[in-house]
């Protein structure tokens, strides 16, 4: 039972990562294709640390499961804020420079 | 403690700059920083490593130099969590990062990919270092808002579709995160 349960968990992350994949590819500019990515990937990533953990062997590996979530999450949310804060600096940059195409 | 505030309410109204720094405490002396820090540091190393002893051949200069780094950054305000409401946070967080990814998931499955981007801006009320840098950082995981810049105490958010009403979004966020640092303005609160 509890295997089941598991596996519904790590393939309903597996479908959010798919989401997060589809979106970084149709998504027209690089700000909502940070959105697809933080958000849709934090949740597969999530959902699929929730499934294995559940199917651990010890309280050694959940919490070594939830150390990676948590370290992958902070990451996440800290670069995709530090790609959007660059982008923004280099459209700036193309706005005042009238010769140069603008390239997203 | 929960804003119950209709929405209108949550938009017009920022948070007193006062109300929410009044807990904020002096800096705790470095050497009990540097302490705590050991301690937690160590914690981790030892459940990682299973408590094998001859790991610590290695964990104890890691943690040490981890440890060490409270030296060579600024002193921040200590901050009390509450546990109220961090309770509330974790519960509040969990539902909003679960909407969040429903939300872009079903924009890029959808073939007209609905999708009106622009940028916002917000001034949070709360307190610089970690109330703000969690503020910041939860802001991405919430529907439909990226934190793209920090200009002076201006975040700048991306929306995936810009009719959002981003400043009550952003209230309840700011709302939960002053709550959580034991910061809630009660009088704006109670209403």
């Amino acid at each position: 039972m509890l295997e089941i349960i598991a596996t519904a968990f790590i393939a309903t992350g597996a479908v959010f990562f798919i989401a997060g994949t589809v979106g970084l590819l149709r998504f027209p500019d690089i700000y909502c294709r940070l959105h697809a990515l933080t958000k849709a990937d934090g949740l597969g990533l999530a959902l699929i640390a929730l499934g294995l953990a559940l199917m651990a062997n010890s309280f050694g590996e959940v919490f070594r499961i939830l150390l990676i979530w948590f370290f992958v999450a902070v990451a996440s949310a800290t670069g995709s804020h530090l790609i959007a804060s660059h982008a923004r600096l280099v459209d700036r940059v193309h706005e005042n420079d009238p010769d140069r195409e603008r390239q997203t | 403690m929960t804003p119950q505030a209709p929405k209108h309410d949550h938009a017009s109204a920022p948070l007193p700059t006062r109300a929410l720094t009044l807990r904020a405490q002096n800096p705790q002396p470095r050497w009990r920083r540097f302490a705590s820090n050991f301690v937690a540091l160590m914690l981790i190393w030892l459940i990682l490593t299973d408590f094998r002893l001859d790991a610590l051949v290695f964990g104890i200069p890691a943690v040490f130099a981890g440890s060490a780094l409270v030296f060579l950054t600024p002193s921040t305000p200590r901050w009390r969590l509450s546990p109220y409401g961090a309770g509330g946070f974790v519960i509040w967080f969990a539902i909003q990062s679960v909407r969040g990814a429903v939300d872009v998931a079903w924009r890029a499955f959808s073939p007209a990919l609905p999708l009106q981007p622009g940028f916002g801006c917000y001034s949070p009320a709360l307190p610089e270092g970690a109330p703000r840098i969690l503020f910041v950082n939860t802001i991405t995981l919430l529907p439909g808002t990226l934190s793209a810049e920090i200009s002076g105490s201006d975040v700048i958010v991306h929306m995936l579709d810009k009719s959002a009403d981003l400043q009550a979004d952003l209230r309840a966020l700011e709302l939960r995160v002053a709550a959580l640092f034991g910061l809630s303005p009660d009088t704006e609160v109670s209403g």
